[in-house]
């Protein structure tokens, strides 16, 4: 069954910069998807449990912290890959965001190349 | 690009469209159906990509600058609008694709610049911001050497940071073409030299074309960074904005790091102006003093902190100072006063003791070891004295003479004063009495005298010999102290008599001390006819002399009573 990868930002420009990185992941097979803010991520990760989602922080309609919390306590999808986006700076959130359960951190501006291989090593493509 | 990487490219792009976009199926499904037709597309891969396909389709081959990507099989001819539309299509798709591009790699671009400068921030010396900055522009921006040059203005020189690539000769013509490297900084501008420019330049034989950046802050141009290329490639525009964006960081990085320095610099000169301060601190008040009290710095004592302890004191006064000191201005006599100090000081030091207090004609030094150790100094200080003496001869000075006077005891060191106005002081009746032996030195002519106090303190009295002087009634004393002259301070001449004649002067004084007054006088003369500057033994002579015509009651114990100081 071909993997699902799902790209949680509010920023357009954003989503098609990281649509851009992950690209290549398409010829593994993966899918990608996208939504705009935390409710329809919500949702999808609800509808298609992806296996790895890049999930921004700082969003309208429930931002990325909450998102993740729902997730991991209370639908219990731990196989759910949660990476959390934040500006560089806000740090202080790193442990607030691991504590609500997200699998990993990164900082924007992210390093594209960096992005694809943390992708790579998570979906073993 | 090859043709092969080019249908690659464009049927991704295709795949694109047929899977993910939605918008596009519709509009395709929606014309096929108008059209009445079926369609099915397959990759230049030859997989399915979109539809059905059957037998005795028409195949409309999709393309891109004559590049086949694809093929578009439709149920009958009418398919070519199809193909046409999807091709469109493709092309926007690209068209987003190449955009999409070219923001990742600004993207890129920027993560780096933010990196970079997070990095280089860190840095607080210059080499390694150079350093960093050089691998940081040789990892982005494809170049073969590269050169961090900053203004040195003590110098009036432009001098290497950092460099990379290969060039024997870079030294010299740094050296060589430092006039123009200057004027070059000065400007604060950058620039893509081209091949053309640099081809005359032997400098630059090496390289085929250069660019330039400025290592600028505010205003000022600290220095530039360059980078060259070996290979036929000229550098673009794009390339030599992020030179300038590195450099700019850097120019950053290094006036931060020479501010640290500077800050560094100036926090190294207070410390040290804190340590001559301590230093000096020192030299007025005895570290010794300080450490009695358990203090490691002047800074750490308060007032009212206090030890007491077990001390031999030590007065040693110049004789006849008053009229040395009349026939002397106040400048020569301050000369004068140091000149002796500055001799006896170190004494004082070498035997463990410290000078409490100078004053004037003298001082009193404090010898925590005990009278061992305070007498050892006394025997060098007169040696060192005479040494003093020979030196002034030949100048034809006259010869100082020196007493010196000793007590051991209990002695309470503390801090007094006010909150305004500390000192380190001493408070003990030892001090006094030490005085007032100091003071007998004159009396007896002794060149040192100790109290049985001070000789029953020694650890190895057979180092000295003594005379014994008798009781003395001390004012402000209840009880007579028991005197001794030391007679190693004395000159060669004086301290050998004394020791020929000990004997005799012992004799002498159990006379004395017996009452046989006459006898004593006979013993004392029997001395003096040897050596008339022997004082102790004239005024014992004198004391029997007069004793002889006096009477004396049963409690008469030679208890001698010395009024004046």
């Amino acid at each position: 069954m071909g993997q699902k990868l799902l790209i949680v930002d509010d920023e357009a420009h954003i989503r098609m910069l990281i649509e851009q990185t992950l690209e290549d992941l398409e010829d593994e097979g993966v899918e990608l998807l996208f939504a705009e803010n935390g409710e329809e991520a919500l949702n999808l990760i609800k509808e298609e449990e992806p296996n790895l989602v890049f999930l921004d922080v700082m969003m309208p309609k429930m931002n990325g912290m909450e998102v993740c919390q729902i997730v991991k306590k209370e639908l219990n999808l731990a196989h759910v890959y949660i990476i959390l986006l934040t500006a560089k700076g806000q740090e202080v959130d790193r442990q607030k965001g691991l504590d609500m359960g997200a699998d990993r951190y990164m900082t924007k501006p992210f390093d594209p190349d960096e992005m694809l291989a943390v992708a790579e090593e998570i979906l073993k493509v | 690009m090859t043709r092969q990487t080019d249908s690659k490219y464009y049927l991704k792009a295709l795949k694109n469209i047929l899977r993910k976009g939605k918008d596009s199926q519709s509009a395709l499904c929606d014309i096929a159906s108008k059209l009445g037709l079926n369609f099915g597309v397959i990759g230049c891969d030859e997989t399915l990509l979109f539809g059905t396909i059957n037998e005795g389709f028409q195949s409309f081959s999709l393309s891109l600058d004559d590049v086949v990507y694809g093929r578009l099989l439709t149920s009958n001819g009418d398919g070519r609008l199809l193909a046409n539309m999807l091709m469109v299509l493709v092309e926007k798709e690209l068209e987003k694709k190449k955009i999409g591009n070219e923001v990742l790699g600004l993207y890129r671009e920027i993560n780096m610049i933010y990196s970079f400068s997070e990095m280089i921030s860190e840095k607080i010396d210059e080499k390694s911001i150079a350093e960093m900055a050089l691998r940081e522009a040789s990892q982005i921006i494809n170049s073969t050497h590269g050169l961090f040059l900053i203004y040195e203005p003590k110098q009036n020189k432009v001098v290497e940071l950092a460099s990379f690539g290969l060039n024997p000769e870079k030294e010299k013509n740094i050296h060589k073409l430092n006039v123009l490297l200057k004027e070059l900084i000065s400007r604060g501008t950058s620039a893509i030299v081209p091949s053309n420019k640099i081809i005359n330049n032997p400098a630059l034989k090496h390289l085929k074309t250069i660019m330039y950046a400025p290592l600028k802050v505010k205003h000022r141009t600290l220095g530039m960074v360059i980078l060259g290329n070996s290979e036929e490639k000229e550098f673009t525009a794009a390339e030599l904005k992020l030179l300038t964006t590195i450099s700019l960081q850097s120019a950053g990085a290094l006036e931060t790091a020479h501010l640290y320095q500077k800050g560094l610099q100036e926090a190294k000169e207070r410390e040290e102006a804190i340590r001559s301060i301590h230093e000096v601190s020192q030299k007025f008040v005895p570290n010794e003093f300080i450490k009695s009290l358990g203090k490691d710095r002047l800074t750490e004592v308060s007032l009212g902190d206090l030890v007491e302890k077990e001390v031999t004191v030590l007065f040693a006064d110049i004789r006849e100072f008053t009229t040395i000191s009349e026939n002397l201005n106040p400048e020569d006599n301050f000369l004068f006063i140091n000149s002796f100090n500055k001799r006896m000081g170190p004494i004082v030091r070498k035997n463990d003791g410290f000078i409490m207090q100078y004053l004037g004609d003298g001082f009193m030094a404090l010898f925590p070891n005990g009278s061992q150790t305070a007498l050892r100094a006394s025997v060098e200080m007169h040696s060192e004295l005479r040494i003093f003496n020979e030196e002034r001869a030949v100048k034809e000075r006259f010869p100082i003479k020196l007493g010196i006077g000793m007590q051991n005891g209990n002695l309470i060191m503390g801090i007094t004063g006010d909150i305004e106005r500390l000192d380190a002081a001493i408070i003990s009746d030892t001090v006094n009495t030490a005085s007032r032996i100091e003071g007998l030195s004159k009396h007896y002519g002794s060149s040192i005298l100790l109290t049985d106090n001070c000789k029953n303190n020694l650890t190895h009295p057979e180092e000295f010999d003594f005379r014994y002087l008798g009781p003395v009634q001390v004012k402000g004393k209840q009880k007579p102290i028991d005197l001794y002259e030391c007679i190693n301070g004395d000159n060669e001449q004086l301290s050998k008599h004394k020791l020929a004649t000990l004997k005799t002067f012992e004799e002498g004084m159990k006379q004395y001390f017996m009452k046989e007054f006459a006898m004593a006088a006979v013993t004392f003369q029997q001395i003096v006819k040897k050596e008339r500057n022997d004082s102790a033994a004239k005024l014992f002579l004198n004391r029997s002399a007069h004793m002889i015509t006096q009477e004396t009651g049963d409690d008469w114990k030679g208890i001698a009573t010395i009024s004046s100081k």
